[in-house]
């Protein structure tokens, strides 16, 4: 079954997740329903000097239990969580291990910063303690292709395996690669995601330094949001061609339906309107959907004071008068912002919505901020039919990327 | 104008696109054509001339930075209070 566009389409049989507010979709899921916020005082590393003191941290994560693999265990911690999400999303797919048509099948598994805990442990290793030689894994720890690699050797998966590197948008971009290998047809099957752990002191320092953290929480589009605050995990999921899926008698969790990408070419902070505006519409166009289809968008919403009126009056340019019927919600303000990973457990937060009929809420939100005028569902959720959503990533220096997904096909 | 008002011009200047010659105490920051990147960096140079730790979050309008003169005066008191305790976590 082709679309209009003579395309094949391309379906989710798996979704794994590691956020902080769950160790897996389902229980990250339920913390979404409850409205739970992941945002805590860090405790991971000694704080120091940081005069930012909380982040959506992932508490008592043990490599030796939480992660299968013991090769993925060797790994940096943006490995460990690849390694959980992957292997969630795989077993919930149902697919065979090794991949039966391993050239038929793709990796794609982006990262930000990739293994910012290594280099800073390395750098510790050499400059403070003076060691002779740092650990013999800290290159392959680092390297930001390592968790692709890794979780491809996993399943067999010997088609494009590659990690992709856009900031904030790493994960919509690499979901939308495979998106597109899918339904060309150069391969049946994709793993695609990203994960991101970049919750150490040097890291924090250097966010700390652009001035844009909130000292106080994550609190997206309301008048009192003071910046943003990071979080740590991956969101991945498993793609596949429809007729394939069918064929195999998986169970399908949603349709991907759309993938829309662009650059505001134009400052490396400073949002535009015209870019977000062009993925939002290249994605609608893509999935043959008029705007007013779009029953939930999961907003970038980063709780900076300049994405959340940006993406409002980008929102508002697209949508017209729906952009004040539909539910619009950030749910970086209960698991923060993930960066390269948080498109990965957006986009499966969507297919959450639609299996289960679940709006999910933008929690911390009071203060209504006249200059965001939409409705971001505050603090609690809606149980409510939903058909078609999207997913919005918008990254550093302009780069966005916007997905789109709907029901399995009938 | 005093010493630390001639260093923080100076540091002000530095980070403008079109460095000009006529600023004062009295002029805004917002006339200098400061986008919010560049504040941080001239709060990173201010921070390192002075020794001192300036608790500016760019999502916020704060007065101190309203213009030359009550940044001049936001240093002053923080030299005043003391250097900053540069106490790296040395795990």
């Amino acid at each position: 079954m082709k679309k209009a566009d003579g395309l094949r389409r391309v379906v989710v049989t798996g979704l794994g997740m590691v956020t902080p507010i769950g160790l897996d979709s389902n229980e990250t899921w339920a913390s979404i329903k409850e409205g739970k916020c992941g945002v805590s005082r860090v405790e991971n590393f000694p704080l120091g000097d940081l005069y930012i003191h909380i982040a959506g941290e992932i508490k008592g994560f043990d490599p030796a239990t939480h992660v299968k693999s013991k090769k993925v265990q060797y790994g940096d911690r943006y490995s460990w969580f690849a390694g959980r999400a992957a292997d969630e999303a795989w077993t919930m797919s149902g697919l065979p291990t090794p991949y039966v048509n391993p050239y038929r099948a793709c990796c794609i598994i982006g990262s930000g910063a990739g293994g910012y805990s290594t280099v800073e442990t390395a750098y510790r290793d050499l400059f403070i303690h003076n060691k002779k030689a740092t650990h013999p894994l800290t290159l392959l720890r680092i390297i930001g292709s390592s968790a692709s690699a890794h979780v491809g050797i996993e399943y067999g998966i010997k088609g494009p395996t590659f990690a992709t590197c856009s900031a904030c948008s790493t994960a919509t971009h690499a979901i939308g690669l495979a998106y597109d290998y899918i339904r060309n047809g150069l391969v049946d099957v994709g793993v695609a995601g990203a994960s991101e752990a970049v919750l150490t002191y040097g890291s924090m320092r250097t966010w700390q330094a652009m001035r844009v953290l909130s000292p106080d929480g994550c609190f997206p589009f309301s008048k009192k949001r003071n910046g943003t605050v990071l979080g740590e995990g991956a969101g991945i999921l498993v793609l596949e061609e429809y007729e394939h899926a069918k064929r195999r008698g998986a169970t399908i969790l949603a349709e991907l339906m759309g993938f829309g990408m662009s650059s505001d070419s134009k400052d490396m902070v400073n949002p535009d309107i015209e870019g977000p505006r062009s993925a939002m519409q290249f994605a609608l166009e893509d999935a043959g959907l008029d705007p007013s289809e779009i029953d939930y968008l999961n907003a970038h919403g980063t709780a900076t004071a300049l994405n959340d009126v940006n993406e409002t009056n980008a929102i508002k340019d697209v949508f017209g008068e729906h952009a004040y019927k539909m539910a619009i919600s950030s749910t970086k303000s209960m698991h923060g912002h993930l960066l390269g990973a948080g498109g990965g457990v957006e986009a499966g937060i969507c297919i959450k919505a639609i299996n289960e009929g679940f709006i999910p809420p933008t929690v911390g939100y009071s203060d209504p901020d006249p200059k965001c005028d939409l409705d971001y569902v505050p603090n609690e959720g809606r149980s409510q039919k939903v058909r078609y959503t999207m997913s919005n990533s918008f990254a550093f220096g302009g780069l966005n990327a916007v997905l789109v997904l709907g029901p399995a096909p009938a | 104008m005093d010493e630390v008002a001639t260093k923080i011009i100076e540091i002000l200047k530095k980070h403008m696109k079109e460095p000009r010659d006529d600023i004062s105490l009295s002029t805004p920051l917002t006339d200098l054509k400061i986008e919010s990147l560049d504040l941080a960096m001239i709060v990173f140079d201010i921070e390192d001339k002075f020794q001192i730790e300036i608790p500016y979050n760019a999502n916020e309008e704060v007065e101190d930075f309203k213009t030359v003169g009550s940044v001049v005066d936001r240093v002053k008191a923080l030299v005043a209070a003391g250097p900053a305790s540069a106490d790296a976590a040395k795990a």
